[in-house]
C-alpha cells in the first residue's frame, strides 16, 4: 500500500518545510554565510527533532549537492583515502556547491582507528562545509571537536507542531485518522516526529487505531490520578491538569469513579465534598460561560482531592475506567420509547414532557386504556411498552 | 381479576379540567382578580407563581377562553419552556404566532409560556424584549414555580398572582366529583391516602385516582397504596443501607440504576431520601445534621452541571453517618 516509509516521503525539501525550528535555521544559515569562519557545524537535538532533514534542506536551498559520509567510512585508511579525501577537496562533478553531511557521530570513539582524530583532521583539511548530528553533543569524548565547530541546537517538537504534521500528512495520504487519534500520537512522540509518522503509518497498516491513542491517554490519566491520590497536596498539582492533553469532563468521570477505590471513610466525603465543588463551578461556567471559573475547577479537582487525605499513599492501584456514561447512554436508548410517550401525553395535557416523565408510573396505568392510547396516537410498539411496564409492576400484589 | 374496571376513554386530567371560572375550586383569591381583569376586556402580562398542579395552566386556558370565546385556539399559544430548545426557538415561534393580529374582539391574543424558570437569566432577558415588542399584539402569560428564579424587569412588567396548594377540602371536593361522575365507591380512608400521596398536587390526585381506578371501581385504601409503592420511586432504603453500612461503591451503583431505571431527577431523588431518613435508626442528632446536608445538596443540584455526582457527596455523608460521623 506504502511504497515507501511516510517518514521519508514526507521529509522537508525547504527550510520552509521544516517546523518548529526556526532559531536552528537562522544559525544555519549564518554558519554558511559565514563559511570558513568554522569549517563544520554540530547539528544536536533528540531523535526525530529534524538534524539530518535540516541538513538536506540546507543543499536543497544551496543548491548545493550534498555528500553523505559514513562513520564507517573512516575506518581505514584505504577507504579514507579513496572516497573522503576527494570529497572534502575536489569540487562537485556538476560544478555544484557541496555540503558534507556525516550523520550520527554520536557512534565515533575516540581510541579507534578512523575515529575522532580523523575526523578532527578532516575538518582542518575541508574546502566545504561540513554538518555533523548528534544526540549528545555534551559527551566528553567531543569537548575538542565542539571547539572547533559551530553548535546548533534543535528543541524537541511540541505535541502541536507534531500534531500539525500528522495532520497534514494525513490528509496528504487520504487516511481518516480523527484528531483525537492524531494527537495522541503526537503526544505520545515525546517530540519525536519520526516516531509520530512511523505510528502514523502503522494505522496504515494496521487496524489497531483505537489502541495507539487509547493506550497512551489511558496512561496519562492513570499518571494524573496517582498524582492526584498518592501525593500529598503540593503546587505543581495545580498545573498538573495543563501537562495532559485530555479533556477535563472526561478527566472528572475518572476521578469520581476511583475516589472510593482510594479512599474511605472521612477521606471520601472529603474528597467528594470537593469533586461537588469542582462540579458546582462548572455548573457556573455552563450557565455564565464565564470561563475563569475553569481555574477552580481545577484547584478542586487536583489539589482540593489531594488534600483529602491524611497521609501520603503508596502502591499500585489498578483504575477502574469511568463507566457512567456508558450507563446513561444505555439507559438513554431503553429510555426513548418512554419519553416519545411522555410526550404525547404531555402534548395533550398542558404539561412538559419533564413532568409526564416524572409521573410516568402513573401515567402508564391511564394510557393503557386502548381508547386513550389511540386518542394519544400512541404507536403499537409503545402501547405494547406500557402493557409490559404495568404487568411487570407488582400487578402480583395488585390483583391479590 | 372478576371485579368490575372502570373503562374511561378520556383522560381525567382533561375531563375534569375546569372550564369556567366558577367550576375552579380553591384559589379564591385569584379568581375573583382574575374575573374582574377578564371583564375589563383588557389584561397585562401575567405572572403565576406556584406549585405545580394547584391551576396555573386550567386558569390561563380559562382566561383566553372567556376573551375569544369560541376562536380561543387561534388566539392561544402555549409553550413550555422547559421542553423548547432554547430561548432562539421560543423567540420564533412568538414571532411567528404574533405577526397577524387578533380577529376576534379583544385585540390581542395569549401566549401562555409554562416553566418560565427553566429558561436562563440571558434567557429572560431576551424574553424581556420579545414581551416589550409584542406587546401591541399579544399578552404573555407566564407560570413558574419560585418567583426568585424569574428576573427582576419581567417581574416588574407583570401582575402577580401566587397559587396555593389546595386544601385538603379542596382536594375531597375534587375527589367526590370525580367518584360520583364516574361511579366509583370509595372508601374514607382512601380518600385520606390519595390526599396524603398527592402532596397538594391536583393533577397527580387525579392521576392516581384514575390509576386506581383502573385496576379496579372499588376504591380502597389498600389498592391506592399499591398504586402509590408502584409509582413511588423504589428501594431508596436499600441504597441508604448501603451507604449506612460503608459501602460506597454499591450504594452509588444502586442509586445510578434506579435513576436511570425508572427515570428519576436528581431532584425527586433528594425527595425521597429526605423522606426516608426519618426512618433510619440513627441518633436523632445524625438526622438532622443529614437534613442539614440534604438541603446544603439540592442547592447545589441547582448550581452545579452534574447531579449525579452531588448525590454522591450526600451518599458520602451517609457513609459517615454509618460510623457515627457528621461529614462537617
Amino acid at each position: 500500500m506504502v511504497s515507501q516509509p511516510l517518514c521519508e516521503k514526507y521529509r522537508p525539501k525547504r527550510f520552509a518545510e521544516i517546523l518548529g525550528q526556526d532559531l536552528a535555521i537562522e544559525k544555519l544559515k549564518t554558519f554558511v554565510k559565514r563559511f570558513p569562519a568554522k569549517k563544520a557545524a554540530i547539528l544536536y537535538g533528540p531523535a526525530g527533532s529534524g538534524k539530518t532533514s535540516l541538513a538536506y534542506a540546507l543543499a536543497n536551498e544551496l543548491n548545493a549537492e550534498l555528500l553523505e559520509l559514513n562513520a564507517s567510512d573512516f575506518r581505514d585508511k584505504q577507504s579514507f583515502d579513496r572516497i573522503v579525501r576527494p570529497a572534502i577537496q575536489q569540487a562537485s562533478l556538476f560544478g555544484k556547491n557541496k555540503i558534507i553531511l556525516i550523520d550520527e557521530i554520536d557512534g565515533l570513539t575516540a581510541q579507534d582507528r578512523g575515529g575522532l582524530a580523523e575526523l578532527l583532521s578532516l575538518i582542518e583539511k575541508t574546502n566545504y562545509p561540513i554538518l555533523l548530528t548528534a544526540n549528545d553533543v555534551w559527551d566528553r569524548k567531543f569537548n575538542l571537536l565542539r571547539k572547533k565547530a559551530e553548535l546548533i541546537e534543535l528543541k524537541p517538537l511540541g505535541y502541536r507542531t507534531i500534531f500539525r504534521l500528522l495532520k497534514y500528512i494525513a490528509s496528504k495520504e487520504g487516511i481518516k485518522a480523527n484528531d483525537d487519534i492524531l494527537k495522541a500520537i503526537a503526544i505520545k512522540a515525546r517530540g519525536d516526529a519520526r516516531a509520530a509518522i512511523n505510528d502514523l503509518q502503522s494505522i496504515l497498516e494496521t487496524t489497531a487505531v483505537e489502541d495507539i491513542a487509547e493506550r497512551d491517554k489511558q496512561e496519562q490519566v492513570f499518571n494524573i490520578l496517582r498524582q492526584i491520590f498518592h501525593s500529598k497536596p503540593n503546587n505543581y498539582l495545580l498545573r498538573l491538569m495543563e501537562t495532559a492533553d485530555i479533556n477535563l469532563d472526561e478527566l472528572f468521570l475518572w476521578i469520581e469513579e476511583n475516589i472510593p477505590t482510594e479512599y474511605e471513610g472521612e477521606e471520601l466525603a472529603k474528597a467528594f465534598e470537593m469533586l461537588s465543588k469542582a462540579d458546582i463551578f462548572r455548573g457556573r461556567i455552563i450557565r455564565w460561560q464565564y470561563w475563569r471559573f475553569m481555574v477552580y475547577e481545577n484547584i478542586f479537582l487536583s489539589y482540593g482531592i489531594a488534600a483529602a487525605k491524611t497521609r501520603a499513599k503508596h502502591g499500585f492501584t489498578a483504575y477502574k475506567r469511568p463507566t457512567r456514561i456508558l450507563k446513561i447512554w444505555l439507559a438513554n436508548q431503553k429510555n426513548a420509547v418512554r419519553k416519545s410517550i411522555a410526550s404525547k401525553y404531555a402534548a395533550y395535557c398542558h404539561i412538559s414532557t419533564k413532568k409526564a416523565l416524572r409521573d410516568f408510573y402513573l401515567i402508564a396505568f391511564i394510557l393503557t386504556n386502548k381508547e386513550i392510547a389511540e386518542k394519544l396516537g400512541l404507536e403499537e410498539n409503545e402501547q405494547e411498552f406500557l402493557r409490559e411496564l404495568v404487568k411487570k409492576s407488582p400487578k402480583s400484589k395488585i390483583t391479590k | 381479576m372478576t371485579e368490575k374496571k372502570v373503562v374511561s376513554s378520556e383522560i381525567w386530567t382533561e375531563k375534569y379540567r375546569p372550564k369556567s371560572f366558577d367550576e375552579v375550586v380553591g384559589q379564591d383569591e385569584i379568581v375573583k382578580r382574575l374575573k374582574s381583569l377578564v371583564k375589563s376586556m383588557n389584561i397585562p402580562h401575567l405572572l403565576f407563581v406556584g406549585p405545580p398542579g394547584t391551576g396555573k395552566s386550567t386558569l390561563a386556558l380559562i382566561i383566553v377562553k372567556e376573551l375569544h370565546g369560541d376562536a380561543w385556539r387561534e388566539n392561544y399559544l402555549e409553550l413550555n419552556a422547559s421542553d423548547e430548545r432554547g430561548i432562539d426557538v421560543i423567540r420564533q415561534k412568538v414571532k411567528d404566532f404574533a405577526r397577524t393580529r387578533s380577529l376576534s374582539k379583544v385585540p390581542f391574543k395569549v401566549i401562555f409560556l409554562d416553566e418560565a424558570d427553566a429558561l436562563t437569566r440571558e434567557a429572560q432577558q431576551a424574553l424581556r424584549r420579545t414581551m416589550e415588542n409584542f406587546t401591541q399584539t399579544c399578552r404573555f402569560i407566564l407560570s413558574c414555580n419560585y418567583s426568585s428564579k424569574i428576573i427582576d424587569p419581567i417581574q416588574s412588567r407583570c401582575a402577580i398572582f401566587r397559587f396555593r396548594l389546595l386544601s385538603k377540602k379542596d382536594m375531597e371536593k375534587i375527589i367526590q366529583r370525580i367518584a360520583k361522575a364516574e361511579k366509583l365507591e370509595i372508601t374514607d380512608e382512601a380518600v385520606e391516602a390519595l390526599y396524603e400521596a398527592s402532596e397538594g398536587d391536583c393533577r397527580r390526585l387525579i392521576n392516581l385516582l384514575q390509576a386506581t381506578a383502573s385496576i379496579s371501581s372499588k376504591i380502597t385504601k389498600e389498592l391506592v397504596e399499591t398504586i402509590v409503592s408502584v409509582a413511588k420511586p423504589s428501594d431508596v432504603r436499600v441504597v441508604l443501607d448501603y451507604a449506612l453500612s460503608g459501602d460506597f461503591e454499591k450504594a452509588r451503583e444502586k442509586l445510578l440504576d434506579i435513576m436511570l431505571k425508572e427515570g428519576i431527577s436528581g431532584l425527586d431523588m433528594i425527595k425521597a431520601i429526605q423522606k426516608e431518613v426519618w426512618h433510619l435508626s440513627i441518633e436523632p442528632e445524625l438526622k438532622i445534621k443529614l437534613m442539614e446536608k440534604i438541603g446544603e445538596i439540592e442547592f447545589r443540584l441547582v448550581e452545579g452541571s452534574d447531579e449525579f455526582i452531588q448525590l454522591e457527596v450526600l451518599l458520602a455523608s451517609f457513609v459517615l453517618a454509618g460510623i457515627g460521623k457528621s461529614s462537617d
